[in-house]
Parts: C-alpha cells; sequence; structure tokens
C-alpha cells in the first residue's frame, strides 16, 4: 500500500484529470449494465419474477451476429491462415444488431412461454428455480453449440480514441453510450405514452384488473419479455463490437452485474435500472483508480450500505406500481 | 465339501504369493522392460478442460516414439508406449499413476501437463519408485514431491525474470507497466518474478494493475496504466486475455512505440487473429518456435505437420522432447532398471531437444534457455535465447 502511494504521483495527469477518465469509462461500462438491468426490471415489475435467464439471452445476442457475420464472410477464424478479415460495411452491422435483436425477441418470448407461463400460478420459488435452469440449460446447450472456447467476433468498428476534451474514450464506447441512451429514453416513452406500454403498467399494478378491463395479459407479458431480450441483444452486439470476443458464459458475470445494478436503482422501475447500472459502473471504474485489485469488492461494500439505508432501492416505490 | 473349499482358498492365496514372489523378482531385475520391448507410461488429459494441451503433447510424444521404432528402438528394444487420458481431474491422474506402476509396470511414467494433476501422481510414483518426467509442468513443487520426480520445461520464476531480463537488457526499457489476473496463480507468478528481476536491474514499475477473472472491458486499469507513461507493458495472460488486452491497449491510444510482453500463456494459434493487428511488434517467452531455423528443429517440424497437418505447439514439442530425454536416460543408464534410469535422468547433461539445450539440476528441474519470439504478421519470429545465467 505504501508502495502504492509513492507510484500514485501523477506521471504527466493530475488527479483529478485521472478521476474524471475513470468517471467517462465508468458511464460506458454503466451504460452495458442499464440495458441489461431494464430486461430484469422489466419482468420483476409485471411478474415479480427474477428472470435469472436473461444474462444468457444477453449472451445468446451477441452470438446471433455472430453466425449470420461468420456466413456472410466476416469472420476472424477462417480455416485458410492466410485470411484477412473483410471491413464490416455499416450496412451489414445495422442488419447484425436488427437479425439479433429479432431472434434474442423471439427467443425471451420463447422463455416465457414455455418456462414460465404453466407456472405463473405456482408459487414465486417454483418460477424462480425455473428461471436458474432455464439459465443453466441456455449456458450448457451453448457450450455443447458453440463450444467453450472464447471466438473472436469481426471487427463492427475500428477502435480509435477520440479526444473530448478533459477525456478520451474509444470510439466503440461512446457508440455504446448513444445507443444506450437512445435505447432507454425509447423504452421509458413506450411505456408512459403508448397503449401497449399503458398494457404494461396496467397489468403491472394489478393484473387481474386489468385484464378484467380487456388488456391482453399474456400478449403483455410476452412483449415485456420480448422488449428486455431486444434490449439485452443490443448490449450483446455492443460489447462484441468493443471487446470482440465472445464465449458461452459471458452472461454469468454481466447478468449478476446488471441484476445488482436493477436492484439498486429499485427492482421494477426503468429509470431505476439506469441509474442503478451508471452508478455501478461509475463507482467500480473510480475505486479503480486507487486499486484495480479491490474495485469491485469497494463497489459492492458501497451498494451493500446504499441498500441499508434504502431497501426498496434508489427509485423504488414500496408501493405496487412496479413498471 | 468345506474340506474342498478350504483347500481351493489355500491354493489361490498360495498363487498370490508366488505371483507377488514373481513380481518382487522382476522389479529388482529389469522391470518394465520384457525380451523386445520397453513399456513407458504417458498421462495426460485428451478431455476436459485442458484438452488440446494435453492432445498436442500426446501426438509430439508418439512422434517421437515412431521415430525411434523405426530407428530400431532403445537399445534394441522397440517402445510399447502405454497411454491414458487423465480427463482434466486430477483424481484421474491418481488412479492412472497406480495403474501405470503397478499394472502396467512401465519403466518410466511420462507427464502430467497441468501442474495440478503432476502433483497427484507424483506420489504414487515417488512410492512405487518409478521415476517421472513432466513435460510441462511449471508450478515448482511439482518437482520438490521427491527424487523420482522430474521436469523438462522452465519454471514460472525463470520465465518471469527473463522477461524483465530482455525488457531491460534488449530493448532498453526502463518503465514498465503490469496488468496481472489476480485469480491465477500462473499469471501473479509471472508478474511477482517480473517486478522483482526488473526493479533489481534497476527499472520502475510504474503501474501495477489487475483484474479479476472473465474481465473483459480493462478501461480502468489501462487509463491507470496510460497517465503513468510506461515503455513497456507487462501481460503475464493468457492468449483469450492478451487478445482483448491488445486491442483496449492500442484502443485507448497507448501507441506501438510502447510494445507488449508477455509468457508461454501467450502461445496460441488463436492470438494473433484475434488481438486484430493490435500485438504487431510485441514479444513472448516461449519454450522453442517453430520459426527457429536449425536442423533439429525444422526436422521435427516438418514430421510433424507430415503427419498432423498442422504445426506443432510448445507443448507438442516438449511432448517430442520428453521421449528422447527418457530414451538418452535408459541409454545412459546402460540397463532397463528403474533405479538406474533415475540416477541417469538426475545425471542428464546439455541434452539436444528441440526446445532447447538443456540440463537437469539437482532440483531434477531443467535448467534450459527461453526463447523470445516476436510478433510479425502473422508469425511469430524468434529474437533471442536468454539463457539461465543472464537472469541469475
Amino acid at each position: 500500500m505504501l508502495e502504492l502511494l509513492a507510484t500514485a504521483d501523477p506521471g504527466g495527469t493530475s488527479l483529478a484529470q485521472a478521476l474524471l477518465q475513470q468517471v467517462a469509462n465508468g458511464i460506458a461500462k454503466g451504460s452495458v449494465y442499464a440495458l441489461i438491468a431494464v430486461g430484469y426490471t422489466m419482468v420483476y415489475g409485471v411478474l415479480q419474477l427474477i428472470n435469472f435467464a436473461h444474462g444468457e439471452v444477453y449472451m445468446l445476442g451477441a452470438y446471433f451476429s455472430y453466425y449470420p457475420a461468420k456466413w456472410m464472410g466476416y469472420t476472424t477464424d477462417p480455416e485458410d491462415p492466410t485470411f484477412v478479415p473483410a471491413k464490416v460495411p455499416l450496412y451489414v452491422v445495422g442488419f447484425l444488431f436488427v437479425c439479433s435483436m429479432a431472434c434474442c425477441a423471439l427467443l425471451g418470448m420463447l422463455i416465457e412461454r414455455f418456462a414460465y407461463r404453466p407456472l405463473r400460478d405456482s408459487s414465486r420459488l417454483a418460477a424462480l428455480i425455473t428461471a436458474i435452469g432455464v439459465s443453466l440449460l441456455l449456458q450448457n446447450g451453448g457450450i455443447m453449440l458453440f463450444k467453450a472456447d472464447p471466438r473472436g467476433f469481426p471487427t463492427l468498428v475500428e477502435q480509435s480514441s477520440v479526444d473530448l476534451g478533459l477525456v478520451a474514450l474509444t470510439n466503440t464506447k461512446i457508440i455504446i453510450v448513444v445507443v444506450a441512451a437512445v435505447m432507454m429514453t425509447g423504452l421509458h416513452l413506450f411505456v408512459q405514452k403508448t397503449r401497449p406500454g399503458a398494457a404494461m403498467r396496467a397489468c403491472s399494478f394489478d393484473m387481474r384488473t386489468a385484464r378484467l378491463m380487456g388488456v391482453n395479459v399474456d400478449g403483455t407479458i410476452g412483449l415485456t419479455f420480448a422488449i428486455g431480450s431486444i434490449m439485452a441483444a443490443v448490449a450483446g452486439v455492443l460489447v462484441a463490437m468493443d471487446q470482440p470476443t465472445i464465449d458461452p458464459l459471458m452472461g454469468l458475470m454481466a447478468g449478476l452485474k446488471a441484476f445488482v445494478a436493477a436492484v439498486l436503482g429499485g427492482i421494477g422501475s426503468i429509470p431505476g435500472a439506469a441509474l442503478g447500472g451508471l452508478l455501478l459502473g461509475v463507482t467500480e471504474s473510480v475505486v479503480g483508480t486507487f486499486s484495480t485489485t479491490y474495485a469491485e469488492a469497494v463497489a459492492f461494500v458501497l451498494l451493500i450500505l446504499v441498500l441499508l439505508v434504502k431497501p426498496s432501492g434508489l427509485l423504488g416505490k414500496s408501493g405496487r406500481e412496479k413498471v | 465339501m468345506r474340506k474342498a473349499l478350504i483347500l481351493a482358498i489355500a491354493a489361490t492365496a498360495l498363487a498370490f504369493t508366488a505371483i507377488g514372489c514373481k513380481d518382487k523378482g522382476n522389479e529388482a531385475g529389469g522391470s518394465g522392460a520384457t525380451e523386445d520391448t520397453v513399456k513407458l507410461g504417458l498421462f495426460v488429459s485428451t478431455t476436459g478442460e485442458i484438452a488440446t494441451f494435453g492432445g498436442d503433447t500426446k501426438n509430439g510424444a508418439e512422434l517421437a516414439v515412431e521415430e525411434i521404432n523405426k530407428a530400431g528402438g532403445i537399445k534394441g528394444k522397440t517402445i510399447d508406449l502405454r497411454f491414458y487420458d487423465t480427463a482434466s481431474k486430477a483424481e484421474e491422474a491418481g488412479n492412472v499413476a497406480t495403474k501405470l506402476a503397478t499394472q502396467d509396470k512401465v519403466l518410466v511414467a511420462m507427464g502430467a501437463v497441468a501442474s495440478g494433476l503432476s502433483l497427484a501422481a507424483a506420489p504414487v510414483f515417488e512410492q512405487n519408485g518409478v521415476p517421472m518426467v513432466s513435460p510441462s509442468s511449471t508450478n515448482p513443487t511439482v518437482t520438490q514431491q521427491g527424487k523420482n520426480i522430474f521436469r523438462i520445461c522452465f519454471l514460472d520464476d525463470f520465465q518471469g525474470g527473463a522477461c524483465a531480463v530482455f525488457a531491460y537488457k534488449e530493448l532498453g526499457k526502463r518503465k514498465a507497466a503490469i496488468i496481472r489476473n489476480q485469480d491465477d496463480a500462473y499469471s501473479t507468478g509471472l508478474a511477482d518474478y517480473f517486478r522483482l528481476k526488473f526493479k533489481a536491474l534497476g527499472g520502475e514499475i510504474v503501474a501495477d494493475e489487475s483484474y479479476k477473472k472473465g474481465t473483459k472491458e480493462f478501461a480502468s486499469q489501462i487509463t491507470n496504466v496510460k497517465a503513468k507513461e510506461p515503455d513497456i507493458i507487462f501481460l503475464p495472460c493468457y492468449y483469450n486475455d492478451v487478445a482483448l488486452l491488445s486491442q483496449q491497449i492500442r484502443g485507448q491510444g497507448i501507441g506501438d512505440d510502447v510494445p507488449m510482453l508477455g509468457g508461454d500463456g501467450w502461445e496460441s494459434a488463436n492470438l494473433i487473429p484475434n488481438s486484430k493487428g493490435a500485438l504487431e511488434g510485441s514479444y513472448f517467452g516461449n519454450h522453442y518456435s517453430p520459426e527457429d531455423p536449425s536442423e533439429h528443429v525444422q526436422a521435427f517440424v516438418k514430421g510433424y505437420k507430415a503427419k498432423y497437418n498442422t504445426a506443432p505447439s510448445s507443448l507438442a514439442a516438449l511432448g517430442y522432447d520428453v521421449v528422447y530425454v527418457v530414451k538418452k536416460a535408459i541409454e545412459d543408464a546402460g540397463e532397463f532398471d528403474r533405479a538406474k534410469v533415475r540416477d541417469a535422468l538426475a545425471a542428464l547433461k546439455d541434452f539436444k531437444g528441440v526446445t532447447g539445450t538443456f540440463s537437469i539440476d539437482e532440483n531434477r528441474d531443467a535448467r534450459k534457455p527461453i526463447s523470445i519470439l516476436k510478433v510479425q504478421g502473422d508469425k511469430f519470429l524468434p529474437v533471442k535465447q536468454i539463457q539461465p545465467q543472464d537472469v541469475k
């Protein structure tokens, strides 16, 4: 520790500047947590179910764009060693995102239809255990199908450092932050301003009454899963673009962090998921300025302290309206 | 009826005793060898999580056995290689060791790759007086299990130190940053030995960052490293992490004038494609290089490619060398006797293998050079060999 302090002597950059840079890093990291966290929070809002398979949807989101890219010839692991990977054009990048979003939306609805709907009237514990089961099934199925070895993801965007005045971020991280902000705002507007959004809020408020009022409850729950999965799919492709190797267990840690972010922000609240994600990302990064060894440990201690003071999370309500 | 039963039991017991006696006679004489074959054991994991390492080792060893048998065997006896898969499990390594030592009664056992498995097998061989030679277990405690346990690869302390010597003396670097995987003994071991040696030489460690297993985003670590303006970055990690780290290091704007450096964990056919050019001009220490122009290495590479249609990895090269080391020891011993072969292994001097010329030291470890390779295009080019005496 003494030595650490000694070497902490700023070699060109001041501590304030380093901290600012870490806040920027943390916002990028937190944007990804937030995108995944909304999936946990929306499903919890409607069904009071913690969908542990959500991290795996994120993982599959990356694979659902990896394979189409590979089939179109954009790959880094060809059999021929002299092969030079082609540059991925922008319209293909767009197609990969859409493809991954569509596949994940379908997957999310299938998981709900076959794993959770039959158990909707059983105890919440049964559904929770099923969720863990689905998560393990997808992880191990992924290992079987895709092999455990991490795969190189094609370069969607050539990484470079962008100087933003006080801080510098890679272009991929800027894309992550912008895309996440647009998606989260869109989602918020959708839930607040549209009829399906109103149906979602109604279901989360009281599912039986909503049904009596003519809301298609099964359809609305399916839509909730689809939207959550779309957000996870986007997160999966964005992360694969920024950190271009993917493996079948990549959803494990990301899912856990996102779940923590959702709880921190107040599970059931969409703005809460965004706030929780950003806060977790920034805390981790800022603590990392002083010690990367204990960054996660310290970040989690802070979270526990927040939850001790405010057990329902930062923006969570103790009332029943959840979305 | 009862009498007959007792008689039968007595007879069986007698028969077992007789077999037991015969066994003892066999061991005292020339165990592991018959009239025209010599039994050698090989145990590595060809299934489970480290299957590729074991598979490569087995390929290398089998190529060597084939060559030796074609050329007339060891002192006129052909090698009877008894292979068992240890399935990446320590308990399986213990079972296999018992099988090799007591059922197959091999003269010498070769294995395992992973230190954890070697540690499980070593006590069994030690008890049974069977010499065991590990091709690639780098943990220092492996050969401390007993006087019958040997290895032919270098250790992590030497590897870390050699990287420091290369960075300081060959590249003239003075300010090193380290990014290590804090959950991995291999990574922290290399990092600690590099740190120690680099400082002892007069260099400065400007940053020493860690990350947790499974981390894919290193922005915090790299931000800290970049602020300290190092002139070299030491990455004692496995190739999957190195591929991501290197891209993010370059992506965050640390330029090509700051090379990266690492150990044998970098070696993989996936390293160059997955790092997408970010490692161009960086260096790592390895057991050997398939690009080594020496005749011996090229003959091995050619033979291996002909048999398996792929370039041999370090593990294949070590698997190949271990068989020849055993052959040399048996020839030096002059007879097919475990104790004599053990003594010959302990006295092995200046053995010329494809992984370098080496001797076995008083700790039953190999004293051998490390090859520093440079990443250039899609190749790993050998640039320098660091000798054990350069690091001491």
